[in-house]
């Protein structure tokens, strides 16, 4: 029954139902005919899984015994926040050099070397509000994996060598900063949403890596990677609970708080930035052009925020079912990835951004439609179907978040770190549900500013200004074709090239 | 699921066994596999079904592999088998619109014009080969005819938007709670695949199958303009994408890995929806497919589910043709050095064999110890020599053919040309020297760890279940391991030397392109005050237009002479102009003659 039949020559004889694939018997004309058994879900409860280990960290246990494999992952309320301005990237190069610089009794080679005839996966990263570290281990082999995991954890070598060859493939990989118009349009608009001051969007450059020392990781450990600093530990796997409390309260007494720890400020300080909309571009000699449009949002703790992931989910973020993607990519053809998001900030608020690459002469035109259907969602009402496809979409697939025993337990901790109660989820499809057609309408006015966007492209100026030969849209439509030429820059100082 | 030990973890087990307080009873357990219990039926019509039942969880992951791929297209169609991919998710006779009858008519008055459009673009290609134009699909190179044509094309579109249900299909998965809807297109086949809630498995039966048999071929044309813009993200404005197309190109003699997946740009612009018929009605036949589902299901369900919604699509014609055309064996080494705007970068590759090879399991392990963190590329090259960030091996196993690669990439002053030398003298360690029973066991040890690992994630099950099916046995997912960890010390050397040979080799040497490296002068820069720095942003920009090397010696002179008499509030900046003013000198000098700087 397949286009077998179908040529130019034969289509008169396509008008005619009756060659249409007839339904073999049972089966539904139409998907909506189907009728499904119910499904019961309910999301799990914290309690059962918490436990408390002897220095008072809270640890979640999930038994799973599918597999002979163990994941334990220890979150820290450290991070970047916690580096001195002058020395940008301590934080990460201390999470990196604790994994590739030795620890205990074992040098750099020994400790790798190790690892890996374990067959074991240890990690440690400090990243912008928080630090872990974890391990992937065997059954078989998880007490000489856990000597490793606690030997980087209580005891990192920083060897002098190691830190050497990190700051060297750092400084190569800064090299490549301008290389992919992605990592450059990236960089700006972190600074024109954030500015370029705040710990979560000041540039790493290669002064700043030379300046880090072998002293300065031992500190910044010995001060802030401390038993005290603990959030939580999330344990799930091929474990008996029992057993492995016992054994990590085994392993912590030798880690003691020393009651020298220093407060830290939590939670880590929000960026002091006010973002100044319009056009701005940075050249690039492709045929391309990135495109990045929006402005600061709010966060999760805003009881709007389930609105808002609806309202995105119909605007941007729904795949081929939202808007901005149908028109930019299926109707128009105009790009490959085209789509918002609406990021909720955890602690200052998120990121909105609607985003595509388009061919240099239609980025005008894509960021007109774009805009338009920002415009669109505030001035008239979503249809009851668009709402129902998107809370659908949401409420239907949150069970799967819950699938596995790694996922729960990490849920559970990751509540810990930012301060959410677990009832959140509890009650998150139901909130979701609750969510009208008028809120939507009143969320898309309240917290989209058509007007007042950053606009950001990376690109070939001289073929994207003018726009598309067939004159649906050039860059002199936005902001009265004011534009900001931000300076194309040196990849190791960020500093503006001649 | 019973899961046993695999051999290699024997010796791992002995060490380990000491100082185990968890699990001390199941080290006694005897050897073999981890392995996934796959429960396969197939149906009269040939398409072939694997279940994998996971009740834990609260969907069902499943997708199905066509058995067509890039390698199965020819020139003047390549990127077909890609499109076409994109096509499987514009709707069929019941999904997508509201008047077929209209639709399908309309898609014909669509077709008669792009048909005239494309007699235009021949006409076109003619005028370009006579060097009459400089691109025959540019697009303001439009003739009136094409652009009244389009119109009337357009005209047809805009009718066609008012009777679509615009992208039915993903909505009705998206709607269901469905997630992570997709597919994927390589040179041996394409993948598709969705995650539904486990209670909706049925959705995903009426979907597919109606997918496979009813599929329209609407919005053909402005879904070739996205393929388009796909090539351009990925391929045309990435930092290597053009450069590493060239090289497939190239490392191919006469197999068709040689063209991208994603198609010649040219082929691109003419492909028709007849061709797409074609190639549908060929290899979109249940017999050239194989469904997976992972997940919360009750099997006897789920193949009366199959039976009842794939077993009506008759089987296909003919077989569907195989790939033909054998590499043929290189004899020369291949060369190719491009300057881009990226990361300098080394890769010698060298053919070797395909999938379930009996030498590929060998060709695996000898990656492995050459690869990762404490592999020898790494420990040599990256830790010991300091010459590389990163550096690495490994080999490639597609469907009819398959190559093994070495790249690295260089640090600090290093040159890609020192990599590839350190290469070749591992490459002589490993077939000189002997391989020591501890490292080969790190290596098996580590083979055993990851055959756990990889029967975590469902989804990750589900793709490896198709890829290895794709590639001409799903079976490898389960006995690969005890193939991998049988492999000697021997039999790794004996590959190295067979296959390794400088004859057999293509190597690929990156560097980076002038005035795209890091600007030594704005370190300095940084440390002029702000009011100053444009002025002197435009004098440096003015220092390297220079062409006349005695007037910058002039310069040069003057400075030096005047320099100590300088406020000091001045010296950072006149200590940079003199820098500025050396390099562009030292550049002028290196520069070849203006006859001979051609590459």
């Amino acid at each position: 029954m397949k286009l077998r039949y179908l040529s130019v020559l034969a289509a008169a004889v396509l008008a005619f139902p009756a060659l249409a694939a007839a339904p073999a018997p049972g089966i539904p004309p139409r998907p909506e005919q189907l009728v499904f058994p119910p499904f019961k879900f309910e999301v799990p409860k914290a309690d059962p899984f918490k436990f408390k280990l002897a220095n008072g960290a809270t640890a979640y246990v999930s038994e799973d015994h599918s597999l002979p494999l163990v994941n334990i992952s220890i979150t820290f309320k450290v991070g970047a926040f916690l580096e001195p301005v002058e020395k940008v990237g301590l934080a990460g190069f201390t999470g990196a050099l604790m994994r590739k610089g030795g620890a205990g009794a074992r040098t750099a080679e020994d400790f790798d070397e190790r690892a890996d005839f374990l067959a074991a996966a240890v990690y440690a990263g400090i990243g912008d509000t928080s630090a872990s570290v974890s391990l992937n281990a065997l059954t078989f082999s998880l007490n000489p994996s856990l000597d490793l995991l606690f030997d980087m954890l209580t005891a990192p070598r920083f060897q002098q060598d190691r830190l050497d060859i990190e700051k060297g493939s750092t400084i190569e990989g800064l090299k490549q900063r301008n290389d992919s118009p992605q990592s450059i349009a990236g960089r700006e608009w972190q600074w024109l949403l954030n500015g370029s001051k705040h710990f979560s969007s000041r540039p790493l450059t290669k002064t700043n890596v030379e300046k880090i020392s072998r002293e300065d990781l031992i500190t910044f450990h010995k001060r802030f990677l401390r038993p005290e600093n603990i959030v939580t530990l999330a344990i799930s796997g091929d474990v008996n609970t029992k057993e492995i409390l016992a054994e990590l309260n085994r392993r912590f007494a030798a880690w003691k708080p020393d009651g020298k720890a220093e407060p830290i400020a939590w939670p880590p300080p929000a960026p002091d930035f006010q973002i100044k909309p319009g056009v701005y571009h940075v050249e690039k000699d492709i045929n391309q052009g990135n495109v990045m449009i929006g402005h600061l949002t709010t966060t999760w703790k805003n009881p709007d925020h389930y609105a808002l992931v609806l309202m995105n989910h119909i605007l941007g973020s729904g795949g081929f079912t939202s808007r901005i993607t149908k028109k930019i990519r299926s109707d128009e053809g105009l790009a490959y990835s085209a789509g918002s998001s609406f990021g909720l900030g955890t602690w200052w608020p998120g990121v909105f951004r609607a985003g595509f690459q388009t061919k240099s002469a239609t980025v005008a035109f894509g960021a007109k439609l774009a805009l338009a259907e920002i415009r669109r969602i505030q001035e008239q009402p979503v249809t009851d179907d668009e709402l129902q496809v998107a809370k659908n979409a949401m409420i239907e697939s949150f069970p799967r978040a819950w699938e596995s025993k790694a996922a729960i337990v990490g849920t559970f901790a990751a509540d810990d770190l930012v301060g959410r109660s677990h009832s959140y989820w509890e009650e998150y499809q139901k909130n979701l549900a609750k969510v009208t057609v008028a809120d939507i309408q009143r969320v898309a006015k309240q917290y989209l500013k058509p007007d007042q966007v950053v606009f950001l492209v990376v690109g070939k100026w001289s073929e994207i200004e003018p726009g598309d030969p067939e004159k649906r849209a050039n860059m002199k439509e936005f902001f009265g074709g004011q534009v900001t030429h931000l300076p194309v820059r040196d990849p190791l100082s960020l500093e503006p090239l001649p | 699921m019973p899961w046993k030990y695999p051999k290699g973890l024997s010796l791992l087990l002995a060490l380990a066994s000491a100082v185990l307080v968890l699990a001390p009873a199941q080290a006694q357990t005897p050897e073999v596999t981890a392995k996934v219990a796959v429960e396969k039926f197939e149906l009269d019509n040939g398409m072939k079904f694997l279940l994998v039942k996971k009740p834990e969880l609260s969907t069902v992951t499943a997708g199905w592999v066509a058995h067509v791929g890039s390698s199965n297209e020819r020139p003047g169609i390549t990127g077909l088998t890609h499109l076409f991919e994109h096509m499987m998710f514009k709707g069929t006779k019941t999904i997508g619109t509201k008047n077929i009858t209209r639709d399908l008519q309309i898609i014909d008055e669509q077709e008669k014009l792009q048909e005239q459009i494309r007699e235009i673009y021949e006409e076109q290609r003619a005028r370009w080969r006579r060097g009459e134009i400089a691109d025959p699909f540019a697009p303001a190179g439009r003739t009136p005819e094409q652009l009244e044509l389009e119109k009337k094309f357009q005209a047809l579109v805009d009718e066609q938007r008012s009777l679509m249900i615009k992208d039915e299909f993903s909505k009705q998965y998206t709607q269901a709670g469905g997630t992570g809807l997709n597919a994927f297109t390589n040179q041996d086949m394409t993948v598709y695949f969705i995650s539904v809630p486990a209670n909706k498995v049925e959705l995903w039966f009426w979907l597919e199958a109606d997918r496979l048999a009813n599929l329209v071929l609407r919005e053909f044309y402005s879904e070739r303009d996205v393929v388009t813009e796909e090539r351009r993200l990925r391929t045309e404005s990435t930092p290597t994408g053009r450069q590493d197309e060239q090289f497939e190109a190239m490392f191919w003699n006469s197999h068709p890995y040689k063209w991208p997946v994603i198609g010649w740009p040219s082929d691109l612009k003419v492909i028709s929806k007849a061709q797409a018929e074609d190639y549908y009605n060929t290899f979109y036949s249940p017999n050239n497919v194989t469904a997976v589902l992972v997940g919360n299901f009750d099997p006897a369900q789920v193949k009366s589910l199959a039976q009842k919604y794939f077993g009506s699509i008759p089987r296909g014609r003919k077989a569907p043709p195989p790939v033909v055309t054998l590499e043929l064996p290189q004899v020369a080494e291949k060369r190719l050095k491009a300057e881009c705007d990226c990361q300098p970068e080394v890769e010698v590759r060298y053919h070797t064999v395909g999938f379930g090879h009996k030498d590929s399991f060998a060709m695996d392990l000898l990656g492995a110890l050459l690869s990762g963190r404490t592999g020898r590329l790494t420990k040599s090259l990256v830790n010991e020599k300091k010459i590389a960030t990163h550096a690495g091996a490994g080999a490639e196993a597609q469907k009819w053919a398959g190559y093994f690669s070495f790249d690295a990439e260089p640090k600090g002053d290093a040159t890609p040309e020192q990599l590839e030398q350190a290469w070749y003298g591992e490459l002589k360690k490993v077939i000189d020297e002997p391989i020591p029973a501890e490292e080969l066991q790190k290596i098996k040890n580590q083979i055993a760890g990851a055959a756990y690992r990889k029967l975590v994630s469902p989804f990750g099950l589900l793709v490896q279940l198709l890829i290895s099916d794709g590639l001409g046995d799903w079976e490898a997912v389960n006995t690969d391991t005890a193939r991998l960890l049988a492999v000697t010390a021997d039999d790794i050397k004996r590959v190295a030397k067979t296959y390794l040979t400088p004859e057999n080799r293509a190597v690929k040497v990156f560097t980076r392109r002038a005035g795209t490296a890091a600007d030594p002068l704005a370190q300095d820069l940084a440390g002029i005050p702000d009011e100053m720095r444009p002025m002197i942003q435009a004098q440096l920009t003015k220092i390297k237009g220079l062409t006349d090397q005695a007037k910058i010696e002039q310069s040069l002179a003057q400075i030096a002479a005047g320099k100590g008499q300088a406020p000091a509030d001045q010296k950072p900046v006149i200590e940079l102009m003199e820098k500025a003013l050396k390099a562009r000198l030292a550049e002028l000098k290196a520069a070849p003659p203006a006859q001979g700087g051609q590459h």
